[in-house]
């Protein structure tokens, strides 16, 4: 049987990351949880996941930071990174890096199956 | 929070940190040195003239008048004062170029060695050409005067006593006989030297000359070079007054740019943790919505969705509310670049031909095929696109809106025509006010989306305004505003 593809969800918010991954999990997928921005480093060496949901407001290291240490790490840098952006973050800030799409949360769980699916599908998943 | 919330942070202005200094190089002196170099190049050029002088004197004397002296004494003197006049001329070229600081003294040194050897050179010129009998004694006084436009007061005094002793010791041990007078033969009696009333008559005169002429000019000069003192200690308190000003207000610049910034990151984690629980809370009942949690009746799921547009409207004012200090603080302008508007105008419009579908109204848009870049914000424009075209969308109920961009001379201007319910003649005026809502307007709204557009165009420097009914088709409203081709210098 094929491998059910492997997403890491980077956020610190509790309640989001419980539906998130519910949400995920239903599809089936294979998800795996950093509450930080560094611990979902660590994890995205390790467990080498096919694409990354990244919220952008974090402590310890901020989803800025985030994206710029993962995008020097050849092993990980070409997996597909979803930007979770708060309602008015997203106003104002140009952000200064590349990441496969920023997403607004709140996001309705359909919506964010589809945008998992549409991700992987490019990857040829 | 991320420390990059504010990028676009200016540099405190450089230039005011620089300090502005009276610039003092090698080769610029301080107005005292400057004016002791140029007394000192004019007390050497005049030395040059008496040369020339003294030899055309007693060519003329000689040859002309037939006067008989020794003249070669004469132009071996005037050989002697030519050789080291040169002399002095290389060494003020040098004092020119002395370091600051340094130049008085020296120049002063110069001065008194110059004046004591001219003193010398003079009397043993007198003494080789008659003595009290010649009339060029009174030479001297050229001496002392230009003497004392080099010294202080003081030693001027001092150089004039000196004068006189020379004279009178030059007068005196020809009378005695002790060094042999020399006769000017054919111009004064020969035994002028050795009467006694006349040397004290002469001596007399010259003594009160020298001092007079002393004193009228170490007067004036001493005068002059207190008055230059003055005007350089009050040009140095000027530039210290100007300096002190200039680094309080740039401390001051640095201070308001850090509060700005505090101020900005306060705002970003107030967004931040008011928004997250409801953004989490959004997420949880549409968890439950989805039917994630199991199916849900009709009834739960009203009140669930209920719940949802609550948060949503909390959502948009609080990120109203706070976008008002964070664009009047000037973050609009730290924003801005060179942007298509059409572009914006196109993204603005996505997903609202399905809104008005919707409500069963037809969504027209005119915009020209070309138009030049603007300076904006572009994030900022979209939102105030976005805001007027709903808002039109919104309060028509049948009908149309129209969304149009032209092109002026000197801005770009963007119109919503509608035909709905319009703006009542009494709200016209606080219509662009905060919080405020049209009385025929219901509930829908914060009341801050205008408030909030009327900010954004005027940052740019644009107009914003509105016409109920439209002009054009008598009916509903037309909401217009306009943004400048050119850069205005900075609003904010």
């Amino acid at each position: 049987m094929k491998q059910k593809p492997k997403i890491l969800i980077v956020d610190d918010d509790v309640d989001l990351v419980k539906v998130m991954k519910g949400t995920l999990e239903s599809k089936p997928y294979d998800v795996i949880v950093a509450y930080n921005g560094k611990e979902g480093l660590e994890k995205a060496k390790k467990e080498k996941p096919d694409l990354i949901m990244l919220d952008i407001m974090m402590p310890v290291m901020d989803g800025f930071s985030f994206a710029e240490q993962f995008a020097k790490d050849p092993s990980i840098a070409k997996i597909p990174v979803l930007a979770l952006t708060s309602f008015s973050d997203s106003l104002g800030q140009p952000f200064t890096f590349e990441v496969s799409e920023y997403l607004r949360k709140p996001l309705k769980p359909k919506d964010l199956i589809a945008k998992v699916e549409e991700h992987l599908k490019r990857k040829g998943l | 929070m991320s420390g990059r919330l504010e990028p676009g942070i200016r540099k405190p202005l450089k230039k005011m940190n620089n300090v502005i200094s009276r610039e003092q190089s090698a080769t610029e002196h301080t107005p005292e040195e400057r004016a002791l170099l140029f007394r000192l190049g004019v007390y050497i050029k005049i030395r040059w003239l008496i040369v020339l002088m003294v030899v055309f004197a007693t060519l003329f004397a000689s040859l002309v008048f037939n006067i008989d002296f020794p003249t070669l004494p004469v132009y071996i003197i005037c050989a002697i004062i030519a050789s080291y006049n040169l002399i002095f001329v290389r060494q003020a070229r040098r004092l020119e170029a002395d370091k600051v600081g340094q130049v008085i003294e020296r120049a002063q040194a110069s001065a008194n060695i110059q004046i004591v050897l001219d003193l010398l050179m003079l009397t043993a010129l007198m003494h080789f050409a008659g003595g009290i009998e010649n009339p060029f004694i009174s030479f001297y006084l050229a001496h002392t005067i230009a003497a004392s436009i080099l010294l202080p007061q003081r030693r001027a005094y001092a150089l004039a006593t000196l004068v006189l002793l020379a004279i009178t010791l030059l007068v005196l041990l020809e009378y005695y006989g002790v060094i042999p007078h020399v006769n000017l033969q054919g111009f004064v009696l020969e035994t002028r030297y050795k009467d006694s009333s006349r040397v004290i008559g002469v001596l007399v005169a010259l003594a009160t000359l020298v001092y007079g002429c002393t004193y009228v000019v170490t007067a004036v000069s001493g005068e002059l070079r207190r008055r230059q003192q003055e005007m350089v200690k009050l040009m140095d308190q000027l530039l210290d007054k100007r300096n002190k000003e200039l680094e309080q207000a740039s401390k001051e610049v640095v201070k308001l740019e850090e509060e700005r910034r505090h101020f900005a990151r306060f705002l970003g984690v107030v967004a931040h943790d008011l928004q997250s629980p409801l953004v989490a809370t959004q997420s949880l009942i549409s968890y439950i919505l989805d039917g994630f949690t199991g199916t849900i009746t009709d009834g739960q799921r009203d009140l669930l969705e209920r719940g949802i547009r609550r948060i949503d409207g909390l959502l948009t004012l609080i990120t109203d509310l706070l976008d008002i200090p964070r664009i009047e603080t000037g973050q609009i302008t730290r924003e801005m670049r060179e942007i298509s508007f059409i572009e914006v105008v196109k993204r603005s419009l996505e997903g609202m031909d399905n809104l008005a579908q919707q409500k069963g109204i037809t969504l027209k848009v005119e915009l020209p095929e070309n138009l030049p870049k603007i300076n904006g914000a572009s994030r900022r424009l979209q939102q105030v696109v976005t805001n007027l075209v709903s808002n039109a969308i919104n309060y028509t109920n049948e009908g149309m809106v129209l969304v149009r961009v032209t092109d002026s001379d000197n801005d770009v201007r963007f119109e919503v025509i509608d035909s709905g319910i319009g703006v009542l003649p009494g709200d016209l005026p606080r219509l662009f006010n905060d919080f405020f809502r049209g009385s025929n307007a219901g509930s829908k709204g914060t009341g801050l989306g205008l408030s909030i557009s009327k900010r954004i165009v005027e940052a740019h420097g644009g107009k914003i305004w509105v016409e109920s009914p439209d002009p054009e088709t008598k009916k509903g409203s037309k909401f217009a505003f306009t943004l400048p081709k050119k850069p205005a210098a900075m609003h904010q």
